[in-house]
C-alpha cells in the first residue's frame, strides 16, 4: 500500500478546501467514502484520479455531517446524501416501498460487509474494473494514450457507445438512478451544481480518462430523486457470474409509470453493456401506452439490443441483454 | 469386511485446535514476532520472458529503513537444486544432473511475477516502497503462452533448448503408459469416435498468503513457513543453502490451508534465509494476495486428444490419448494426466507432453494429475455412451476396472458406489434419455462421473511417551493443513492405548522436535503416519503390559517407524458423483440444484472432517468446472484475474447441498482400515457437472471452464 495523507474534514466546504490545497501543491487527491473500492487501489497503486498518479492524500468524507441520510425534500421527492451506506439504502422502507429499483440495486452489490462500509457517492463514481486499468496498465483510463482491451480480453466489455476505451460502467446504483430520473449534486470550487444524469455521466468519446463530469476537486454530494406523477413499478435486475460477490455482467434498471394496467412511460437502463448508464429510448417507447405482455417484453428485449457492436469476445452479451430487459420488464409490471 | 464400532475411532470428534483457531489464538506465519525482526517483500517480473540488462537498487539501498536489497547479482542459490523442487521423494538424483537450474533469483526471467529482488527492512511499507525505487533494464525477448505454440517449429525458447520438458534423464520424453496394443484394439471395435478437451489453469488460491521467518543460531536455520510438509521442507532448503539436514528446523504450526504444493520449500524460504544470515537478526518474508497468486502455482492446463474403440454392446475396446500439459517454465511437478485405469480396457495408451511456456508455474493441487483427466475422460465416455445410445451408468457398470486373478484389490466397491448412487440420486427420475429435451429455457440434466484413488501405505513415523501421571504425549511430523491430522493422529492414538482423547497431548509441525513423517500430500498422512501411530502405541501397551505404568519421573517411549505394503494388491478408494443441474438457456446460467456422492474410503476414523473434506473438494471441483481461469493477455503476456474476484471462486451462495454417503469397509490394511479421504472429492467433480450440462442442453461442453459466453455461444 502506498503512504498517504488521510484529511478527516467536517463539513463540504473544508473537503473542497482540502482537496484544492492538496492540488496545489501538485498532489495526486481523491475523495473516500467508504473506501472499499479506493483503498484497493492505493494497495495496488493503480491511480484514482487519471493522470495524477496514485492519491497521495486521501479526503475522508464519513465525518462530514448531514449527507449520510434518505430525505424527503420540497418538491416531494427524495433526496439521498452521498454519505448513505448501501445497506441503509437497501433498508429503506421509503425506497423499498415506492422506488424498489434502486433498494433492489443496492441490496444486490458485492457482500453485505462492502455495502455495509460501501456510499451512495463511492458507488456511483467507483473507476472501471476492466482488468487491463485494474492490473496497471497505462491506458486510457490511467491517464495513458491506448486501450488494451480492443485486442485483449474484453470478455466484459462494452457493446454500446464504447470507444476509445471500452469499459462498462461498474455501478449498480447509476442505471437504477438514471431510471429513476434521478439529478446529480456537486459542489465545488464554484459552489454548487445540479445536474442531470445525461450531463453527470459522459462518454469516453467526449472524456475517454473520465466517466463522470466531476474534476479532481469536485465531490458527489447526493443524488435527489423526483417525485412520480402517478404509481410506479420498477425492478432491477442483474446478471452474475457468480450468486454473489461481483460486478453485473449485464443488469436492467426498469421503471414503468403506470396507469392502472396500463403502463404510461417506461424508461430502461442497462448496466455492464456500455461506458456509461445506458438508456435504450427505442424499447422504451415500445411500452408507452401499452399493457405488458410476455410478446410485448420479447419484442422490448430484441429493441434493446438494436445498434450494439460486440468486440471479439463479447458477442454472448447481446442475447443476454435481450432477455435480461426482456425479464426484468416483465418483473416489474408484475409488482403490485 | 464390515466394521466393527470402536470406541474414539468413528465418533465425530470436533477438531483438538478449533478454539484456538477460532478465538484468533491460533498464531499462523505471519503473526509471529521475534526481537529485532526485519520484513521482507519481493519484487516481481513485470514482463513474460526477459533477459536482466542491469538491476540499479542504489535508490532503494539509499531509502531510509532500508536494511538490505539482494538480486541475482548479490545471490546466486539454487532453488529446488534444479527446475524440480520437492522433498526426498521427488528425485534428488534428477535435481544433480538437470542443465534447466532455476535460481532463487534468475537473471533470465521467464514470467510474469517471477521474483527478481527482495528487499528487507524495518517495516512492510519500508519494504514495499523501496521495492519501486528498483530499477530494472530489460531486454525483452519473445514469449509463448500455450501448449501448443510452444511446439511450433519457430516458437520462441522458453529454454533455449526447447520448450519440451526434460525427463529425469535430461531427455525431451513424452510421459504417460500403454497397455496391450491399440490398433488392435480399434480393429476389433465396431466404431471409432475422437475428439479434444481442454481445461484452464485454476489456483490452489487457499487463504493465507504465504510468509516465512527466518533466523539463525549460529549455523543452524530456523526457518517458520506455511508448509505441508517438514521434513520435505527442511530437506530442499537445506540441500539448496548446501546445509545438512539437522543444520535446518523447519516449523509450521498452523498454517491456512494447503490445497497441494506445499510440500517441500519455496523460493521465499531462501529469501527470508539469506537476508537473515547476512544482517545477523530474524526476517520475515511477505507475500501479498498477488504475489501469492502469480508466484507460486495451481494445476497445470491441459489439451487432451482422446481416440476410443467401442463394440456395439458398449465395450470400450481402445482408448489413446496424447496430452499436453502447460507447465509454465519450470517443471515443479509431473504434468501427468490419470483417469485411464478406471476402464478395464485391454488396450490403451497415454502419451503426455508436458510444455514449458511463460505462464506462471504450474504445480500440483489436490489430486494433482486427476481432475483435469477425469473431466476429459469421462466427458468422453459420457459422449461415446450416448452416441452408443447406452444409459451412461449402464455404460459405466459395463466398462469399469474390476479385479481380477492378475490384479486383485485389497477390496473393491466401485460398483456399489456407482449403483448405490444412482439410487440415492434418482438417476431413473431425474436423467434425461433425450439430451436437451423440453421447452426451456430452463432445463435440468443429470451427470455422473465415477473413480477411484490411491490409499497407499509406505513409511511413516510416530513416538508416543507416557509419563506418571498418565499423559500421554505423541509426536508426529504433520502440519495440520485443514483436514484435521493433528485431531486423527490423537484419536488414533487415544484409540489404541484405549484412553481418552483428553489423555494425549500432541507435538507436531516441528522437524527438531518430530520424528520423519511423509508430509500433508497423496491423502495419505492417515495411512502412513496414522499406521505408525498405531505401531507406537501398540508398542507401548506392551510396554506398559511388561513394566507397568512408569513411577516418579520415570517415562515410557515408544517409536515405530513402519512401512507396511499391500501384498502385491491394489489398494484404491472408490466414488461415484451424480450432479443435477439447471441451465438457463436465456441467460446461459448453470445451477448445481443437487449433488449426491458415494465415497468408499474404508474405515471413517472421524466422520466429522472426513464428509467435509469431500464437500470442499466438490465445491473445488464445481468451481473449477463452471468458474475459474487465469486469463492471459496475448499481446503483454500479463495475467489479468489473479485473486479470488477475478478467479470468480465459488461462494457460499453458490454452493448446494452436497449429499456425502460413505461406504465403510475393512479391507485389513491400514490403521483400521482406513483409506484415503482428502483429495478423492474433487476428482470427478468436474466432470460430473459438464455432463449434467451436456443432458440439460444437449451440448457437448468441451473446454473448461463452462462459463455464460460458451453456453450463450453454443445455444444461440
Ligand atoms: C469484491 C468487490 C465486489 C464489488 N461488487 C460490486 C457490485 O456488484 N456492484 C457495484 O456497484 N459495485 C461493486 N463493487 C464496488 C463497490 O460497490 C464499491 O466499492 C462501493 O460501493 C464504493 O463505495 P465506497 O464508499 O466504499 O467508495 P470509495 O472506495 O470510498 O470510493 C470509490 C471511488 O469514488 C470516489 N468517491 C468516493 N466518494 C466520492 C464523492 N462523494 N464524490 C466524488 N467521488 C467520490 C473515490 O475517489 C473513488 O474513486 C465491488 C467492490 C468489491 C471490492
Ligand atoms: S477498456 Fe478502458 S479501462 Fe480497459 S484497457 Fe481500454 S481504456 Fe483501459
Amino acid at each position: 500500500m502506498k503512504a498517504f495523507v488521510n484529511e478527516n474534514p467536517g463539513s463540504i466546504d473544508e473537503a473542497v478546501m482540502l482537496a484544492q490545497a492538496a492540488l496545489r501543491e501538485g498532489r495526486s487527491v481523491s475523495f473516500a467514502g467508504g473506501g472499499t473500492d479506493l483503498l484497493q487501489l492505493v494497495k495496488e497503486r493503480v491511480p484514482n484520479r487519471p493522470g495524477s498518479g496514485v492519491p497521495d492524500v486521501l479526503v475522508n468524507l464519513k465525518r462530514v455531517a448531514g449527507i449520510d441520510q434518505v430525505t424527503r425534500n420540497d418538491q416531494g421527492g427524495l433526496t439521498i446524501g452521498g454519505l448513505t451506506s448501501l445497506t441503509d439504502l437497501g433498508a429503506n422502507p421509503q425506497l423499498r416501498d415506492r422506488y424498489a429499483v434502486l433498494a433492489e440495486a443496492a441490496d444486490s452489490v458485492a457482500t453485505r460487509q462492502i455495502r455495509n462500509a460501501g456510499t451512495l457517492a463511492g458507488n456511483v463514481c467507483q473507476r472501471p474494473w476492466c482488468w487491463y486499468y485494474r492490473n496497471g496498465f497505462d491506458c486510457y483510463k490511467a491517464g495513458g494514450n491506448q486501450c488494451f482491451s480492443i485486442a485483449g480480453e474484453n470478455q466484459l466489455h462494452a457493446i454500446f457507445g464504447g470507444g476509445p476505451s471500452f469499459i462498462v460502467h461498474p455501478s449498480d446504483l447509476a442505471p437504477a438512478l438514471v431510471a429513476l430520473d434521478a439529478r446529480f449534486r456537486v459542489a465545488g470550487p464554484g459552489g454548487d451544481r445540479s445536474l442531470s444524469s445525461n450531463d453527470f455521466f459522459v462518454l469516453p468519446n467526449e472524456d475517454v480518462a473520465h466517466e463522470n463530469v466531476l474534476g479532481d476537486d469536485e465531490l458527489l454530494v447526493s443524488a435527489v430523486i423526483p417525485e412520480p406523477s402517478g404509481e410506479i413499478r420498477s425492478h432491477f435486475y442483474k446478471i452474475m457470474d457468480r450468486e454473489t460477490w461481483t460486478h453485473a455482467v449485464v443488469s436492467a434498471a426498469v421503471v414503468l409509470e403506470m396507469d392502472g394496467e396500463i403502463c404510461r412511460t417506461a424508461r430502461i437502463v442497462l448496466g455492464g453493456v456500455a461506458p456509461i448508464p445506458w438508456r435504450v429510448p427505442a424499447a422504451e417507447r415500445l411500452l408507452a401506452d401499452q399493457r405488458v405482455t410476455p410478446e410485448l417484453a420479447d419484442s422490448v428485449g430484441i429493441a434493446s439490443i438494436e445498434g450494439a457492436r460486440p468486440l471479439a469476445k463479447n458477442a454472448y452479451k447481446v442475447p443476454l441483454t435481450r432477455r435480461v430487459v426482456e425479464r426484468a420488464v416483465l418483473a416489474a409490471a408484475a409488482r403490485a | 469386511m464390515a466394521v466393527e464400532r470402536m470406541n474414539t475411532v468413528g465418533q465425530n470428534v470436533p477438531r483438538v485446535d478449533a478454539l484456538e483457531r477460532v478465538t484468533g489464538r491460533a498464531e499462523y506465519t505471519r503473526d509471529l514476532k521475534l526481537p529485532g525482526m526485519l520484513y521482507a517483500r519481493v519484487l516481481r517480473s513485470t514482463v513474460p520472458h526477459a533477459r536482466i540488462r542491469r538491476i540499479d537498487t542504489s535508490a532503494a539501498e539509499a531509502l531510509p529503513g532500508v536494511r538490505a536489497v539482494i538480486t541475482h547479482e548479490t545471490h546466486r542459490i539454487p532453488y529446488g537444486s534444479g527446475s524440480i523442487a520437492g522433498g526426498r521423494q521427488y528425485s534428488d538424483p534428477h535435481k544433480d544432473i538437470t542443465t534447466r537450474l532455476r535460481y532463487m533469483f534468475n537473471a533470465h526471467v521467464r514470467f510474469v511475477g517471477e521474483p527478481v529482488a527482495a528487499v528487507a527492512a524495518v517495516n512492510r511499507h519500508v519494504a514495499e516502497e523501496a521495492l519501486g525505487l528498483i530499477e530494472i533494464d530489460y531486454e525483452e525477448l519473445a514469449f509463448v503462452l500455450e501448449p501448443e505454440d510452444a511446439l511450433e517449429e519457430d516458437a520462441p525458447r522458453v529454454w533455449s533448448d526447447g520448450n519440451l520438458a526434460l525427463d529425469s534423464e535430461n531427455l525431451p520424453r513424452p510421459i504417460g503408459s500403454s497397455t496391450g496394443d491399440v490398433d488392435t484394439g480399434f480393429a476389433e471395435a465396431d466404431r471409432v469416435f475422437e475428439d479434444r478437451y481442454t481445461t484452464a489453469f485454476v489456483q490452489d488460491a487457499q487463504m493465507e498468503p504465504r510468509s516465512a521467518l527466518a533466523h539463525w543460531e549460529g549455523d543452524k536455520l530456523i526457518l517458520h513457513t506455511p508448509t505441508q510438509g517438514v521434513s520435505n521442507c527442511r530437506h530442499d532448503n537445506a540441500r539448496d543453502l548446501g546445509l545438512a539436514d539437522h543444520q535446518v528446523q523447519v516449523v509450521c504450526q498452523y498454517m491456512g490451508g494447503g490445497f497441494g504444493d506445499k510440500n517441500g520449500s519455496y523460493y521465499f524460504d531462501l529469501i527470508a534465509a539469506a537476508l537473515s544470515k547476512d544482517l545477523g537478526v530474524p526476517v520475515m518474508v511477505e507475500l501479498s494476495r498477488k504475489d501469492d497468486w502469480l508466484g507460486t502455482h495451481g494445476r497445470w492446463p491441459t489439451v487432451q486428444d482422446y481416440k476410443v474403440g467401442v463394440k456395439e454392446d458398449g465395450t470400450i475396446t481402445a482408448i489413446q490419448m496424447h496430452a499436453l500439459s502447460g507447465m509454465g517454465p519450470y517443471l515443479r511437478r509431473s504434468g501427468n494426466i490419470a483417469g485411464m485405469d478406471i476402464y478395464a480396457c485391454e488396450n490403451t495408451e497415454r502419451v503426455i507432453r508436458p510444455v514449458h511456456t511463460n505462464r506462471m508455474v504450474s504445480g500440483n493441487f489436490r489430486a494433482p494429475t486427476y481432475p483435469q483427466g477425469y473431466f476429459a475422460l469421462q466427458s468422453m465416455m459420457d459422449d461415446v455412451s450416448y452416441r452408443m445410445g447406452i444409459d451412461p451408468v449402464e455404460f459405466a457398470l459395463k466398462n469399469i476396472v474390476r479385479p481380477t486373478a492378475e490384479q486383485p484389490f485389497t477390496n473393491y466397491a466401485l460398483d456399489q458406489c456407482i449403483e448405490q448412487g444412482a439410487e440415492l440420486f434418482d438417476w431413473a427420475g431425474r436423467w434425461n434419455p433425450q439430451p436437451g429435451a423440453g421447452e426451456g429455457p430452463v432445463k435440468r440434466g443429470a451427470g455422473v462421473a465415477y473413480m477411484m484413488f490411491n490409499a497407499r501405505l509406505g513409511a511413516s513415523s510416530a513416538i508416543i511417551r507416557v509419563d506418571s501421571d498418565a499423559r500421554y504425549t505423541l509426536y508426529v511430523g504433520v502440519t495440520d493443513i485443514g483436514p484435521g491430522a493433528k485431531t486423527t493422529m490423537s484419536l488414533l492414538a487415544a484409540e489404541e492405548l484405549g484412553v481418552p482423547l483428553a489423555q494425549v497431548d500432541i507435538v507436531w509441525g516441528d522437524s527438531d522436535r518430530c520424528p520423519f513423517s511423509v508430509g500433508e500430500s497423496g491423502s495419505r498422512t492417515t495411512t502412513m503416519t496414522g499406521y505408525a501411530v498405531v505401531e507406537a502405541a501398540r508398542d507401548l501397551n506392551r510396554q506398559i503390559a511388561e513394566n507397568g505404568m512408569p513411577e516418579g519421573d520415570d517415562v515410557l517411549i515408544a517409536s515405530a517407524t513402519p512401512n507396511p505394503s499391500t501384498d502385491g494388491k491394489l489398494r484404491m478408494g472408490f466414488g461415484a458423483h451424480f450432479a443435477e443441474v439447471e441451465v438457463d438457456e436465456h441467460l446461459g446460467h448453470v445451477r448445481v440444484t443437487k449433488y449426491v456422492t458415494v465415497h468408499e474410503s474404508g474405515r471413517i476414523l472421524n466422520p466429522l472432517p472426513a464428509n467435509d473434506q469431500i464437500r470442499g473438494a466438490v465445491l473445488q471441483g464445481i468451481g473449477q468446472a463452471l468458474h475459474e481461469d487465469l486469463l492471459y493477455d496475448a499481446n503483454y503476456g500479463h495475467p489479468l484475474t489473479a485473486g479470488y474476484y477475478g478467479a470468480r471462486h465459488l461462494t457460499h451462495l453458490d454452493a448446494p447441498e452436497i449429499e456425502n454417503t460413505f461406504i465403510e469397509t475393512d479391507d485389513g490394511y491400514g490403521p483400521y482400515g482406513a483409506k484415503s479421504v482428502g483429495e478423492s472429492g474433487i476428482i470427478i467433480a468436474p466432470a460430473a457437472v459438464a455432463n449434467a450440462v451436456f443432458n440439460a442442453i444437449g451440448h457437448r461442453m468441451k473446454d473448461l471452464p463452462i462459463t455464460r459466453d460458451k453456453i450463450l455461444g453454443v445455444l444461440t
